[in-house]
Protein backbone atom coordinates (compact mmCIF):
# COMPACT_ATOMS: atom_id res chain seq x y z
CA UNK A 1 0.00 0.00 0.00
CA UNK A 2 0.94 3.33 -0.86
CA UNK A 3 1.92 5.65 2.04
CA UNK A 4 2.75 9.15 3.15
CA UNK A 5 5.08 9.60 6.18
CA UNK A 6 4.79 12.30 8.60
CA UNK A 7 8.16 13.53 10.14
CA UNK A 8 9.36 15.53 12.69
CA UNK A 9 13.11 16.05 12.20
CA UNK A 10 15.56 18.40 13.95
CA UNK A 11 14.79 22.43 13.22
CA UNK A 12 17.93 22.98 11.02
CA UNK A 13 16.34 19.60 8.44
CA UNK A 14 12.76 21.10 8.45
CA UNK A 15 14.32 24.43 7.71
CA UNK A 16 15.98 23.43 4.90
CA UNK A 17 12.83 21.84 3.55
CA UNK A 18 11.29 24.85 3.70
CA UNK A 19 13.89 26.78 1.94
CA UNK A 20 12.53 27.30 -1.66
CA UNK A 21 15.88 28.43 -2.48
CA UNK A 22 17.35 24.42 -1.24
CA UNK A 23 16.52 21.40 -3.17
CA UNK A 24 15.89 18.85 -0.78
CA UNK A 25 15.60 15.01 -0.96
CA UNK A 26 14.31 12.57 0.92
CA UNK A 27 17.45 10.93 1.83
CA UNK A 28 18.29 14.58 3.29
CA UNK A 29 15.31 13.68 5.63
CA UNK A 30 15.46 10.31 6.46
CA UNK A 31 18.12 7.84 5.21
CA UNK A 32 15.94 4.51 5.59
CA UNK A 33 12.55 3.36 8.04
CA UNK A 34 12.58 -0.21 8.19
CA UNK A 35 10.13 -1.86 6.12
CA UNK A 36 9.13 1.18 4.07
CA UNK A 37 10.51 1.44 0.17
CA UNK A 38 10.81 5.30 0.74
CA UNK A 39 10.35 6.68 -2.71
CA UNK A 40 13.65 8.53 -3.56
CA UNK A 41 12.20 10.76 -6.26
CA UNK A 42 9.26 12.84 -4.28
CA UNK A 43 10.39 15.77 -3.17
CA UNK A 44 9.81 16.49 0.81
CA UNK A 45 7.15 18.63 1.33
CA UNK A 46 6.82 20.68 4.33
CA UNK A 47 3.62 20.66 6.27
CA UNK A 48 2.71 23.69 8.21
CA UNK A 49 1.17 22.58 12.51
CA UNK A 50 -2.01 24.02 13.01
CA UNK A 51 -1.72 26.40 16.53
CA UNK A 52 -4.29 28.25 18.63
CA UNK A 53 -3.52 31.04 20.13
CA UNK A 54 -4.62 30.92 23.31
CA UNK A 55 -3.69 27.24 23.97
CA UNK A 56 -7.03 26.27 23.75
CA UNK A 57 -7.70 22.33 22.20
CA UNK A 58 -7.63 22.88 18.19
CA UNK A 59 -10.68 22.48 15.87
CA UNK A 60 -11.11 22.74 12.58
CA UNK A 61 -14.23 24.87 13.35
CA UNK A 62 -12.57 27.73 15.04
CA UNK A 63 -10.04 30.06 13.07
CA UNK A 64 -6.87 28.26 13.65
CA UNK A 65 -3.39 29.53 12.81
CA UNK A 66 -0.51 27.80 11.04
CA UNK A 67 3.11 28.05 11.42
CA UNK A 68 5.40 26.73 9.37
CA UNK A 69 8.47 27.77 11.79
CA UNK A 70 11.21 24.93 11.37
CA UNK A 71 10.63 24.10 15.69
CA UNK A 72 6.73 23.33 14.90
CA UNK A 73 6.45 22.12 11.07
CA UNK A 74 6.85 18.96 9.82
CA UNK A 75 7.87 16.98 6.45
CA UNK A 76 5.82 14.67 4.67
CA UNK A 77 8.00 12.02 2.83
CA UNK A 78 5.80 8.58 0.95
CA UNK A 79 6.99 5.11 -0.12
CA UNK A 80 5.47 1.74 -0.09
CA UNK A 81 4.43 -0.95 2.68
CA UNK A 82 4.00 -4.74 1.78
CA UNK A 83 0.04 -5.15 1.98
CA UNK A 84 0.51 -7.89 4.37
CA UNK A 85 2.53 -6.26 6.93
CA UNK A 86 0.74 -2.86 7.26
CA UNK A 87 -0.55 -3.35 10.23
CA UNK A 88 2.53 -4.20 11.81
CA UNK A 89 4.46 -1.57 10.17
CA UNK A 90 1.94 1.29 10.94
CA UNK A 91 2.30 0.38 14.63
CA UNK A 92 6.31 -0.17 14.98
CA UNK A 93 7.06 2.80 12.62
CA UNK A 94 6.18 5.63 15.20
CA UNK A 95 7.67 3.20 18.39
CA UNK A 96 10.68 2.39 16.96
CA UNK A 97 11.55 6.13 14.89
CA UNK A 98 11.77 8.68 17.10
CA UNK A 99 10.86 11.17 14.03
CA UNK A 100 7.48 9.34 12.97
CA UNK A 101 4.63 11.35 13.85
CA UNK A 102 2.12 9.36 11.63
CA UNK A 103 1.60 7.38 9.04
CA UNK A 104 -1.98 8.41 5.90
CA UNK A 105 -3.05 6.59 3.24
CA UNK A 106 -1.70 7.75 -0.10
CA UNK A 107 -4.94 6.75 -2.51
CA UNK A 108 -4.87 6.97 -6.08
CA UNK A 109 -6.68 10.14 -7.02
CA UNK A 110 -8.13 10.03 -10.72
CA UNK A 111 -9.75 12.53 -12.90
CA UNK A 112 -13.15 12.26 -13.30
CA UNK A 113 -14.10 9.47 -15.99
CA UNK A 114 -16.56 10.33 -18.53
CA UNK A 115 -19.97 8.68 -18.26
CA UNK A 116 -22.99 8.05 -20.60
CA UNK A 117 -24.55 11.68 -19.85
CA UNK A 118 -22.06 13.88 -20.02
CA UNK A 119 -21.61 16.40 -23.23
CA UNK A 120 -19.26 15.43 -26.02
CA UNK A 121 -15.16 15.49 -24.98
CA UNK A 122 -13.86 16.71 -28.18
CA UNK A 123 -15.17 16.50 -32.03
CA UNK A 124 -14.71 14.09 -34.58
CA UNK A 125 -12.19 16.53 -36.28
CA UNK A 126 -10.22 15.87 -33.52
CA UNK A 127 -10.58 12.11 -33.86
CA UNK A 128 -9.45 12.56 -37.36
CA UNK A 129 -6.13 14.61 -35.61
CA UNK A 130 -5.59 11.83 -32.70
CA UNK A 131 -5.99 8.99 -35.78
CA UNK A 132 -3.44 11.23 -38.23
CA UNK A 133 -5.88 10.30 -41.05
CA UNK A 134 -4.41 13.07 -43.35
CA UNK A 135 -1.21 10.84 -43.22
CA UNK A 136 -2.96 7.93 -43.82
CA UNK A 137 -4.64 9.49 -47.05
CA UNK A 138 -1.44 10.67 -48.68
CA UNK A 139 0.15 7.14 -48.00
CA UNK A 140 -2.89 5.85 -49.38
CA UNK A 141 -5.12 4.03 -47.13
CA UNK A 142 -8.08 5.83 -47.72
CA UNK A 143 -10.70 3.18 -48.07
CA UNK A 144 -10.57 3.10 -51.59
CA UNK A 145 -12.14 -0.62 -52.89
CA UNK A 146 -12.44 -1.65 -49.32
CA UNK A 147 -16.77 -2.82 -47.95
CA UNK A 148 -17.51 -2.19 -44.86
CA UNK A 149 -20.57 -3.58 -43.47
CA UNK A 150 -22.35 -1.80 -40.84
CA UNK A 151 -24.53 -4.57 -38.67
CA UNK A 152 -27.06 -2.01 -37.36
CA UNK A 153 -30.72 -0.46 -37.44
CA UNK A 154 -29.60 0.68 -41.03
CA UNK A 155 -28.21 3.72 -42.42
CA UNK A 156 -29.20 7.50 -43.84
CA UNK A 157 -26.69 7.95 -46.40
CA UNK A 158 -28.06 11.28 -46.98
CA UNK A 159 -27.87 12.55 -43.71
CA UNK A 160 -24.26 10.79 -43.30
CA UNK A 161 -22.98 12.64 -46.78
CA UNK A 162 -24.58 16.17 -45.40
CA UNK A 163 -22.69 15.64 -41.85
CA UNK A 164 -19.28 14.58 -43.50
CA UNK A 165 -19.14 16.97 -46.33
CA UNK A 166 -18.53 14.23 -49.44
CA UNK A 167 -20.77 11.57 -51.10
CA UNK A 168 -21.14 8.55 -49.52
CA UNK A 169 -21.33 5.49 -51.40
CA UNK A 170 -23.99 2.28 -50.37
CA UNK A 171 -23.40 -1.20 -52.39
CA UNK A 172 -27.64 -1.84 -52.70
CA UNK A 173 -27.01 -5.17 -54.49
CA UNK A 174 -24.67 -6.25 -51.26
CA UNK A 175 -26.67 -5.28 -49.03
CA UNK A 176 -29.59 -7.00 -47.07
CA UNK A 177 -32.56 -6.73 -45.80
CA UNK A 178 -34.32 -9.03 -43.26
CA UNK A 179 -37.60 -10.96 -44.64
CA UNK A 180 -40.26 -8.89 -44.22
CA UNK A 181 -38.83 -5.62 -43.86
CA UNK A 182 -38.33 -3.71 -47.61
CA UNK A 183 -34.88 -4.14 -48.84
CA UNK A 184 -33.64 0.19 -48.82
CA UNK A 185 -30.31 0.13 -48.10
CA UNK A 186 -29.22 3.82 -47.29
CA UNK A 187 -32.35 5.06 -46.94
CA UNK A 188 -33.47 4.46 -43.13
CA UNK A 189 -34.44 6.60 -40.57
CA UNK A 190 -31.81 8.59 -39.06
CA UNK A 191 -30.70 6.97 -35.66
CA UNK A 192 -27.75 4.39 -34.26
CA UNK A 193 -26.87 2.84 -37.82
CA UNK A 194 -26.13 6.57 -39.43
CA UNK A 195 -24.23 7.10 -36.49
CA UNK A 196 -21.97 3.64 -36.98
CA UNK A 197 -21.46 4.31 -40.97
CA UNK A 198 -20.21 8.43 -40.38
CA UNK A 199 -17.83 7.05 -37.59
CA UNK A 200 -16.66 4.35 -40.04
CA UNK A 201 -16.00 6.62 -42.33
CA UNK A 202 -13.92 9.13 -40.70
CA UNK A 203 -10.81 7.47 -41.32
CA UNK A 204 -11.79 5.45 -44.56
CA UNK A 205 -13.99 8.00 -46.03
CA UNK A 206 -13.74 6.19 -50.16
CA UNK A 207 -14.55 2.90 -48.81
CA UNK A 208 -18.34 1.45 -50.02
CA UNK A 209 -21.06 0.82 -47.39
CA UNK A 210 -23.10 -2.53 -47.25
CA UNK A 211 -26.37 -1.61 -45.30
CA UNK A 212 -27.21 -4.28 -43.16
CA UNK A 213 -30.25 -3.61 -40.48
CA UNK A 214 -30.67 -6.71 -38.16
CA UNK A 215 -31.60 -4.48 -35.48
CA UNK A 216 -34.43 -2.92 -37.46
CA UNK A 217 -36.18 -6.65 -37.70
CA UNK A 218 -37.88 -6.50 -34.58
CA UNK A 219 -41.63 -4.42 -34.83
CA UNK A 220 -41.54 -1.16 -32.71
CA UNK A 221 -38.39 -1.27 -31.14
CA UNK A 222 -34.79 -0.96 -32.07
CA UNK A 223 -33.59 -4.31 -30.77
CA UNK A 224 -33.46 -7.82 -33.08
CA UNK A 225 -33.00 -11.68 -32.09
CA UNK A 226 -29.38 -13.26 -32.74
CA UNK A 227 -31.06 -15.40 -35.43
CA UNK A 228 -30.86 -12.22 -37.37
CA UNK A 229 -27.79 -11.75 -36.82
CA UNK A 230 -26.70 -15.43 -38.62
CA UNK A 231 -29.28 -14.50 -41.27
CA UNK A 232 -27.17 -11.70 -41.82
CA UNK A 233 -23.83 -13.04 -41.58
CA UNK A 234 -25.18 -15.79 -44.17
CA UNK A 235 -25.55 -13.11 -46.74
CA UNK A 236 -22.05 -12.03 -45.88
CA UNK A 237 -20.47 -15.43 -46.00
CA UNK A 238 -21.96 -15.10 -49.47
CA UNK A 239 -20.56 -11.62 -50.30
CA UNK A 240 -16.91 -12.50 -49.68
CA UNK A 241 -17.40 -15.55 -51.08
CA UNK A 242 -18.15 -14.61 -53.95
CA UNK A 243 -14.94 -11.73 -53.91
CA UNK A 244 -11.38 -13.20 -55.71
CA UNK A 245 -9.22 -15.30 -53.37
CA UNK A 246 -6.72 -12.40 -54.14
CA UNK A 247 -8.82 -9.32 -53.65
CA UNK A 248 -11.02 -10.15 -50.68
CA UNK A 249 -11.59 -7.25 -48.59
CA UNK A 250 -14.49 -6.56 -46.07
CA UNK A 251 -14.89 -5.42 -42.47
CA UNK A 252 -17.88 -5.61 -40.49
CA UNK A 253 -18.33 -3.65 -37.78
CA UNK A 254 -21.30 -4.29 -34.99
CA UNK A 255 -21.97 -2.24 -32.54
CA UNK A 256 -24.32 -4.18 -30.67
CA UNK A 257 -24.68 -6.94 -28.37
CA UNK A 258 -26.65 -9.01 -25.33
CA UNK A 259 -26.84 -6.80 -21.87
CA UNK A 260 -28.38 -9.55 -20.11
CA UNK A 261 -28.82 -13.47 -19.36
CA UNK A 262 -32.56 -13.02 -19.38
CA UNK A 263 -32.88 -14.28 -23.28
CA UNK A 264 -30.08 -16.63 -22.92
CA UNK A 265 -30.13 -20.27 -21.51
CA UNK A 266 -27.57 -20.56 -18.55
CA UNK A 267 -23.79 -20.78 -19.27
CA UNK A 268 -23.43 -24.19 -18.89
CA UNK A 269 -26.13 -25.17 -20.62
CA UNK A 270 -25.66 -26.66 -24.14
CA UNK A 271 -27.51 -24.22 -25.83
CA UNK A 272 -25.88 -21.00 -24.25
CA UNK A 273 -25.08 -18.28 -26.34
CA UNK A 274 -22.96 -15.91 -24.05
CA UNK A 275 -20.25 -18.49 -22.93
CA UNK A 276 -20.23 -21.18 -25.90
CA UNK A 277 -18.20 -20.99 -28.76
CA UNK A 278 -20.34 -23.80 -29.91
CA UNK A 279 -23.49 -21.52 -30.05
CA UNK A 280 -24.22 -21.14 -34.18
CA UNK A 281 -23.39 -17.40 -34.50
CA UNK A 282 -20.23 -18.04 -32.56
CA UNK A 283 -19.31 -20.59 -35.64
CA UNK A 284 -20.88 -18.58 -37.96
CA UNK A 285 -18.71 -15.51 -36.71
CA UNK A 286 -15.64 -18.10 -37.35
CA UNK A 287 -16.56 -19.28 -40.22
CA UNK A 288 -16.72 -15.04 -41.92
CA UNK A 289 -13.23 -14.59 -40.46
CA UNK A 290 -11.86 -17.96 -41.93
CA UNK A 291 -13.25 -16.89 -45.42
CA UNK A 292 -11.13 -13.51 -44.69
CA UNK A 293 -13.51 -10.86 -42.94
CA UNK A 294 -12.36 -8.48 -40.55
CA UNK A 295 -14.92 -8.76 -37.37
CA UNK A 296 -15.14 -5.49 -34.95
CA UNK A 297 -17.53 -5.88 -32.18
CA UNK A 298 -17.98 -3.28 -29.17
CA UNK A 299 -16.91 -4.16 -26.08
CA UNK A 300 -19.82 -3.20 -24.21
CA UNK A 301 -21.41 -0.63 -22.18
CA UNK A 302 -21.04 -2.20 -19.15
CA UNK A 303 -17.36 -0.54 -17.37
CA UNK A 304 -17.39 -0.40 -13.31
CA UNK A 305 -17.32 3.32 -13.21
CA UNK A 306 -20.90 3.85 -15.17
CA UNK A 307 -22.27 0.79 -16.56
CA UNK A 308 -25.60 0.78 -18.52
CA UNK A 309 -28.77 0.53 -16.72
CA UNK A 310 -29.38 -2.57 -18.92
CA UNK A 311 -26.17 -4.52 -17.91
CA UNK A 312 -27.54 -7.62 -16.16
CA UNK A 313 -24.31 -9.99 -15.76
CA UNK A 314 -22.55 -9.27 -12.49
CA UNK A 315 -19.26 -10.01 -14.09
CA UNK A 316 -17.52 -10.48 -17.53
CA UNK A 317 -20.08 -8.76 -19.26
CA UNK A 318 -18.28 -8.79 -22.52
CA UNK A 319 -20.09 -11.75 -23.59
CA UNK A 320 -21.00 -13.91 -26.87
CA UNK A 321 -19.28 -12.86 -30.22
CA UNK A 322 -17.90 -9.39 -28.40
CA UNK A 323 -15.12 -11.57 -26.17
CA UNK A 324 -15.08 -14.46 -30.06
CA UNK A 325 -11.21 -14.88 -30.12
CA UNK A 326 -11.54 -14.32 -33.79
CA UNK A 327 -12.72 -10.96 -33.39
CA UNK A 328 -11.35 -7.34 -32.75
CA UNK A 329 -13.34 -6.42 -29.69
CA UNK A 330 -12.95 -2.34 -29.50
CA UNK A 331 -13.39 -0.18 -25.85
CA UNK A 332 -13.64 2.96 -25.42
CA UNK A 333 -11.82 5.91 -24.82
CA UNK A 334 -12.65 9.93 -25.16
CA UNK A 335 -10.71 12.18 -26.71
CA UNK A 336 -8.28 13.19 -23.87
CA UNK A 337 -7.14 9.46 -24.59
CA UNK A 338 -8.76 8.22 -21.10
CA UNK A 339 -11.37 4.97 -20.73
CA UNK A 340 -14.72 6.33 -20.85
CA UNK A 341 -16.38 4.89 -17.60
CA UNK A 342 -18.97 2.73 -19.51
CA UNK A 343 -16.62 0.86 -21.44
CA UNK A 344 -16.45 -3.06 -20.09
CA UNK A 345 -13.31 -4.16 -19.41
CA UNK A 346 -12.56 -7.90 -19.99
CA UNK A 347 -11.45 -10.59 -19.49
CA UNK A 348 -14.32 -11.85 -21.64
CA UNK A 349 -16.69 -14.73 -22.29
CA UNK A 350 -15.16 -16.38 -24.51
CA UNK A 351 -11.40 -15.65 -24.65
CA UNK A 352 -9.84 -14.30 -21.81
CA UNK A 353 -8.16 -10.92 -23.64
CA UNK A 354 -10.61 -8.98 -24.22
CA UNK A 355 -11.04 -5.97 -25.11
CA UNK A 356 -8.69 -6.48 -27.33
CA UNK A 357 -7.53 -2.13 -27.93
CA UNK A 358 -9.87 1.28 -27.71
CA UNK A 359 -10.63 3.78 -29.94
CA UNK A 360 -12.29 7.44 -29.79
CA UNK A 361 -15.95 7.79 -28.60
CA UNK A 362 -17.69 9.97 -27.35
CA UNK A 363 -17.20 13.12 -29.60
CA UNK A 364 -19.52 15.21 -31.44
CA UNK A 365 -19.77 13.73 -34.81
CA UNK A 366 -22.98 12.64 -36.36
CA UNK A 367 -25.67 14.15 -34.80
CA UNK A 368 -27.86 10.78 -35.61
CA UNK A 369 -28.38 10.21 -31.98
CA UNK A 370 -27.74 13.15 -30.02
CA UNK A 371 -24.88 15.69 -29.43
CA UNK A 372 -21.99 13.15 -28.79
CA UNK A 373 -21.35 9.59 -30.92
CA UNK A 374 -20.88 8.02 -27.72
CA UNK A 375 -20.82 4.51 -26.28
CA UNK A 376 -18.36 1.37 -27.30
CA UNK A 377 -21.03 1.75 -30.30
CA UNK A 378 -19.23 4.80 -31.54
CA UNK A 379 -15.78 3.31 -30.65
CA UNK A 380 -16.26 0.23 -33.01
CA UNK A 381 -16.61 1.69 -36.26
CA UNK A 382 -13.61 4.19 -35.42
CA UNK A 383 -11.63 1.41 -35.31
CA UNK A 384 -13.03 -0.53 -38.30
CA UNK A 385 -12.25 2.65 -40.49
CA UNK A 386 -8.96 2.29 -39.64
CA UNK A 387 -8.86 -0.88 -40.17
CA UNK A 388 -10.67 -0.42 -43.95
CA UNK A 389 -8.02 2.37 -44.47
CA UNK A 390 -5.42 -0.86 -44.22
CA UNK A 391 -6.98 -2.77 -46.44
CA UNK A 392 -6.77 -0.20 -49.06
CA UNK A 393 -3.33 -2.01 -49.72
CA UNK A 394 -3.36 -4.84 -48.10
CA UNK A 395 -6.12 -7.36 -48.84
CA UNK A 396 -7.21 -10.31 -46.47
CA UNK A 397 -4.73 -12.74 -49.15
CA UNK A 398 -1.65 -10.46 -48.14
CA UNK A 399 -2.70 -9.71 -44.28
CA UNK A 400 -4.66 -12.49 -43.00
CA UNK A 401 -7.13 -11.38 -40.40
CA UNK A 402 -5.22 -12.74 -37.74
CA UNK A 403 -1.97 -11.72 -38.75
CA UNK A 404 -3.93 -7.68 -39.15
CA UNK A 405 -5.33 -8.35 -35.26
CA UNK A 406 -1.75 -9.28 -33.88
CA UNK A 407 -0.30 -6.07 -35.61
CA UNK A 408 -3.15 -3.65 -34.51
CA UNK A 409 -2.07 -5.06 -30.97
CA UNK A 410 1.63 -5.07 -31.48
CA UNK A 411 1.68 -1.17 -32.28
CA UNK A 412 -1.63 0.11 -30.11
CA UNK A 413 -0.46 3.17 -27.85
CA UNK A 414 0.04 0.90 -24.57
CA UNK A 415 -1.89 3.31 -21.66
CA UNK A 416 -0.35 0.71 -19.14
CA UNK A 417 2.86 -0.42 -18.06
CA UNK A 418 2.20 -3.41 -18.02
CA UNK A 419 1.58 -4.20 -22.00
CA UNK A 420 -2.45 -5.77 -21.80
CA UNK A 421 -4.40 -4.99 -19.38
CA UNK A 422 -8.26 -5.46 -18.91
CA UNK A 423 -9.56 -1.77 -19.31
CA UNK A 424 -7.76 -0.93 -22.04
CA UNK A 425 -6.80 -4.23 -23.90
CA UNK A 426 -3.50 -3.51 -25.60
CA UNK A 427 -3.91 0.33 -26.07
CA UNK A 428 -5.53 2.66 -28.34
CA UNK A 429 -5.38 1.79 -32.10
CA UNK A 430 -2.80 4.11 -33.57
CA UNK A 431 -2.90 4.14 -37.21
CA UNK A 432 0.68 6.02 -37.84
CA UNK A 433 2.46 3.22 -36.14
CA UNK A 434 0.22 0.67 -38.25
CA UNK A 435 1.50 2.29 -41.03
CA UNK A 436 5.16 2.56 -40.40
CA UNK A 437 4.92 -1.26 -39.56
CA UNK A 438 3.25 -2.19 -43.21
CA UNK A 439 6.04 -0.13 -44.53
CA UNK A 440 9.05 -1.76 -42.46
CA UNK A 441 7.12 -4.74 -44.06
CA UNK A 442 7.48 -3.48 -47.45
CA UNK A 443 10.88 -2.72 -46.91
CA UNK A 444 11.44 -6.50 -45.91
CA UNK A 445 9.53 -7.74 -48.78
CA UNK A 446 11.76 -5.35 -51.31
CA UNK A 447 15.46 -6.41 -50.15
CA UNK B 1 -39.72 -19.16 -31.87
CA UNK B 2 -36.31 -21.46 -30.77
CA UNK B 3 -33.05 -21.97 -32.91
CA UNK B 4 -32.66 -25.70 -33.89
CA UNK B 5 -29.11 -26.35 -35.89
CA UNK B 6 -29.21 -29.83 -38.09
CA UNK B 7 -26.30 -31.31 -39.77
CA UNK B 8 -27.77 -31.91 -43.66
CA UNK B 9 -25.34 -32.17 -47.06
CA UNK B 10 -24.67 -29.49 -49.38
CA UNK B 11 -27.55 -27.41 -51.12
CA UNK B 12 -30.20 -28.82 -48.22
CA UNK B 13 -33.62 -26.91 -48.10
CA UNK B 14 -36.13 -25.97 -45.34
CA UNK B 15 -38.22 -29.33 -46.20
CA UNK B 16 -35.21 -31.03 -45.96
CA UNK B 17 -34.51 -29.78 -42.45
CA UNK B 18 -38.09 -30.33 -41.38
CA UNK B 19 -38.04 -34.15 -43.27
CA UNK B 20 -35.36 -34.76 -41.06
CA UNK B 21 -36.82 -33.52 -37.95
CA UNK B 22 -40.27 -34.71 -38.48
CA UNK B 23 -41.66 -31.48 -38.41
CA UNK B 24 -44.55 -29.68 -40.66
CA UNK B 25 -44.23 -25.95 -42.14
CA UNK B 26 -46.65 -24.73 -39.81
CA UNK B 27 -43.59 -25.77 -37.43
CA UNK B 28 -40.86 -23.28 -38.47
CA UNK B 29 -40.90 -19.67 -39.60
CA UNK B 30 -40.86 -20.43 -43.53
CA UNK B 31 -39.17 -16.07 -43.88
CA UNK B 32 -36.03 -17.28 -41.91
CA UNK B 33 -35.74 -20.59 -44.00
CA UNK B 34 -32.61 -22.98 -43.58
CA UNK B 35 -29.50 -20.67 -42.96
CA UNK B 36 -25.82 -21.98 -43.73
CA UNK B 37 -23.91 -21.51 -40.34
CA UNK B 38 -20.48 -23.72 -41.67
CA UNK B 39 -20.12 -26.71 -44.23
CA UNK B 40 -22.99 -29.40 -43.45
CA UNK B 41 -24.48 -27.01 -40.59
CA UNK B 42 -27.73 -25.37 -40.74
CA UNK B 43 -29.94 -23.47 -38.72
CA UNK B 44 -33.58 -22.55 -38.18
CA UNK B 45 -36.49 -21.44 -36.41
CA UNK B 46 -39.17 -22.91 -34.83
CA UNK B 47 -42.06 -22.81 -32.64
CA UNK B 48 -41.38 -23.83 -28.82
CA UNK B 49 -43.48 -26.35 -28.97
CA UNK B 50 -41.97 -27.86 -32.31
CA UNK B 51 -38.59 -27.86 -30.51
CA UNK B 52 -39.21 -29.87 -27.62
CA UNK B 53 -40.29 -32.51 -30.24
CA UNK B 54 -37.04 -32.42 -31.63
CA UNK B 55 -34.94 -35.67 -31.32
CA UNK B 56 -31.81 -34.55 -29.65
CA UNK B 57 -29.79 -36.94 -31.66
CA UNK B 58 -31.17 -35.40 -34.82
CA UNK B 59 -30.45 -31.87 -33.83
CA UNK B 60 -29.26 -29.40 -31.38
CA UNK B 61 -31.63 -26.33 -29.88
CA UNK B 62 -29.65 -23.10 -29.06
CA UNK B 63 -30.68 -19.87 -27.65
CA UNK B 64 -32.00 -16.88 -29.72
CA UNK B 65 -31.43 -13.89 -27.76
CA UNK B 66 -32.33 -10.73 -27.77
CA UNK B 67 -29.70 -7.75 -28.92
CA UNK B 68 -29.72 -4.26 -28.66
CA UNK B 69 -27.53 -1.48 -29.69
CA UNK B 70 -24.39 -0.37 -27.59
CA UNK B 71 -25.04 3.04 -27.07
CA UNK B 72 -25.07 3.82 -23.27
CA UNK B 73 -28.42 4.22 -21.61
Amino acid sequence: MRVLIQLRPAPDVVASVIDPGVRSTVADVVTELPGVLLDQGFTPVPVPRPVSADGAPLSLNQRVQFSLAPEDASVLVRGEIPDTELSTRSVLLSSSVREVTGLFADPAIERHVTCGGDGPVGDWEAVRRLLHVHDLWAAGYDGEGVSIAVVDTGINADHVAARIGHDVAVDEARSWSPPGLAKTPGRHPVGHGSMCAFDALIAAPKATLLDIPVLLTRESTIAGLLSDAIAAYAHLNGVIQAMPDDSRSLVVTNSWGLFSPDTDFPPGHPGNYSDNPAHPFNVIVGSLEGAGADILFSAGNCGRECPDRRCGYSDRSIVGANSHPRVLSVGGVDTRGERVGYSSQGPGRLSERKPDLCAYTHFAGSEATGAADTGTSAACPVAAGVVAAVRTQRTAGELSPSQLRTLLHRTADDRSTVGFDHDYGYGVIDPPAVVAALARQNRTRAA
Amino acid sequence: MTLVQVRLPPDATLDDALRLLGLTADDADAAFGLVAVAPGRYVLRVTGGAAGRVDPDVAEVFSDPRIEPQEPG
